[in-house]
């Protein structure tokens, strides 16, 4: 089991405080590739924000790899990112001022890793993610798919435990999504990467292993 | 904290981030920069050009007057202070408080007078010591040959733009004669031989006789008044002061310019304090100026500050990204700005110094405005730098990238 989380509540504050989850609890096991679906407001994307320590939550445990979480400090959440968890955001997410190559092996750097070292993996994984000959491309020379799959290449480069993904394909055209999440499928597949996706795609479906359904911050069914 | 990282951004974000705003910032660095230097020595150059007019005209750097008791100091060990290694000239005066009258119409109708200082000089001796003969502006300056001629400062003399024209003589000319009567009452006619205006008020109230002259007037030989001293730089004078003593001259007064120039001094001190107070504020400008730039940037990238943080980068390493720039703008200010100071406004103002009343002033750039100004600069851009980097790393990750 790589993921464990026990009775997870998450409640914003204000004059009227709004419980997002409520109590939820799951477990995932290494090399599963999962979806977290809901209707907007179910409180998914929230989950999965907890999941990858992007935010602390009231009450409950997130055990990763047998590691209690919850009582992280903010350095320990931050090694803990960088070395662990990798992220694909809703859009693109890249600095503008990286090429593809520099963007990859960011990662490698903050990790210390020797130079000749980050950039020999970083060239493997944009070959993994079909994008050796825009190594040299900036952001704004690649389209919305390539940018993509950068920051896929960006968030594995680690060689994390578990990938997350938050609507990865939310601002992608058709064919690009479908790029995306066979790639996804690919590295799930052939490297048993674990990953957590939150879409709201019924289509999306046909990709993964398992769907947890949320509903006003409760689980309501897992399964396909 | 991350150094690599850190620099590896900055540099990337300086290479390739918009021109035009690299551009503006790093203008803008330097015009705070040579702002700093320009006020700074500007002062610098007025107080310098008030100094220089009250040793160039007055005081020379060094002022032997008698002792408390006595009226005149004795020559006789004058000439061992030429020898003190550092001293270049000395000249010896007489000095005596005269009556100086003009009848233009010789009809004892329209005599204009007044009270002024009058000293003698030994013609080469003064030349080597003061520039007074380098600021006649009508007629010539002594001969030691001279024994009726005077040459007189513009305020006595009058109608020449002076402060004090309304106690001069009311416009008297080269080879006109004034009638001058001396402490001791002795009278004597003298031909104008020149009128001389420096940049100093009171020099410009004196007038010169030769030393032959007034040794007839006063009855006296080989004593004088006071004996000023040029060394070879300004502001060592101290050092010379024990010398001067020890080569015979114990009991006489004998101090720097700086110590006679009371107004000067207290002029210089607040020149000092508009130029510090005025430094101060182009300081925290320039460190404005960084802190809005770096904001500004801040707001722009809050979302990839969000991503940097997401995938792992601790916070110290954004802020010291962003510090790095900042400094890097600031070093760049200051190279560009030191240059544009050294090659371009300090030969200007050399070739054009200002005609201020106290003098011609010049840029006064020393190693120490630059290097306070350098400190000043950098201090700025660490704060202008630090604070809304700090600020903009301590948002949350969600909030950062969401908004």
């Amino acid at each position: 089991m790589i993921i464990e989380v026990k009775k997870l509540k998450k409640t914003y504050g204000g004059k009227i405080p709004t419980h997002v989850l409520k109590g939820v609890s799951f477990e995932v096991e290494k090399g599963e590739f999962i979806a977290l679906m809901g209707r907007s407001g179910s409180g998914k994307s929230t989950l999965l924000h907890q999941l990858g320590l992007l935010d602390s939550p009231s009450s409950g445990d997130i055990i990763i790899d047998g590691i209690s979480t919850i009582n992280f400090t903010q350095k320990q959440k931050n090694e803990f990112r960088l070395k662990k968890l990798g992220y694909v955001f809703q859009a693109y997410a890249l600095l503008p001022e990286l090429t593809a190559l520099e963007s990859i092996y960011l990662p490698l750097m903050l990790s210390g890793v020797p130079k000749s070292q980050y950039i020999k993996k970083a060239l493997e994984m944009l070959e993994k993610v079909g994008l050796s000959e825009r190594r040299n491309h900036l952001p704004k020379e690649m389209s919305g798919g390539e940018q993509q799959r950068v920051a896929i290449a960006r968030a594995l480069i680690n060689e994390p435990a578990i990938l997350f993904a938050d609507e990865p394909t939310a601002n992608l055209d058709s064919e690009s999504s479908e790029t995306v999440l066979k790639l996804f499928k690919k590295l799930n597949k052939e490297i048993g990467q674990t990953i957590i996706m939150v879409t709201h795609e019924p289509d999306d479906k046909k990709y993964v292993d398992r769907v947890i359904w949320l509903k006003d911050g409760t689980i309501t069914s897992e399964g396909i | 904290m991350n150094i690599k990282a850190a620099f590896f951004l900055a540099y990337k974000t300086i290479v390739r981030g918009s021109k035009g705003t690299l551009i503006m910032t790093i203008l803008i660095m330097t015009l705070a920069y040579v702002n700093l230097i320009f006020i700074s020595s500007i002062f610098g150059g007025i107080v310098e050009a008030i100094n220089e007019q009250y040793i160039d005209n007055l005081y020379g750097n060094i002022v032997i007057t008698p002792a408390s008791d006595k009226i005149y100091i004795e020559n006789k060990q004058t000439s061992s202070i030429n020898h003190i290694p550092g001293i270049v000239a000395i000249s010896a005066h007489y000095i005596n408080d005269a009556l100086i009258s003009y009848d233009e119409y010789k009809d004892g109708n329209n005599i204009q007078q007044g009270k002024w200082k009058i000293k003698s000089v030994n013609v080469e001796d003064e030349k080597r010591v003061t520039a007074i003969s380098d600021s006649i502006i009508s007629g010539e300056y002594l001969d030691d040959k001279d024994r009726d001629k005077i040459v007189i400062g513009k305020e006595i003399a009058g109608g020449q733009g002076g402060d004090l024209d309304y106690l001069s003589l009311g416009g008297v000319l080269v080879g006109d004669t004034i009638d001058v009567k001396f402490s001791n009452n002795i009278k004597r006619t003298y031909t104008i031989k020149g009128i001389f205006s420096t940049k100093n008020n009171q020099a410009d109230q004196m007038a010169f006789i030769t030393r032959k002259e007034m040794e007839s007037i006063l009855g006296v030989h080989n004593l004088s008044s006071e004996i000023i001293i040029k060394t070879i730089e300004k502001g060592q004078e101290e050092q010379y002061i024990e010398s001067i003593r020890q080569s015979g001259f114990y009991d006489e007064e004998i101090r720097t310019w700086e110590q006679l120039t009371g107004f000067t001094s207290s002029a210089s001190k607040s020149f000092m304090m508009i130029s510090i107070i005025l430094g101060a504020i182009g300081t925290i400008v320039a460190g404005i100026t960084i802190f809005i730039i770096i904001f500004v940037s801040i707001v722009n990238k809050r979302r990839q500050i969000g991503i940097l943080k997401a995938i792992g980068m601790e916070e110290s390493t954004i802020i010291l990204s962003f510090i790095m720039q900042a400094v890097f703008y600031a070093i760049i200010g200051i190279l560009l700005g030191i240059s544009i100071i050294l090659f371009v406004i300090r030969p200007f103002f050399v070739d054009n110094p200002l005609d201020f009343p106290v003098g011609w002033v010049s840029l006064k750039i020393t190693f120490d405005i630059i290097k306070i100004s350098n400190i000043s600069l950098m201090i700025a851009a660490l704060i202008g730098g630090f604070i809304p980097a700090f600020r903009g790393t301590r948002e949350s990750i969600l909030d950062a990238i969401w908004g």
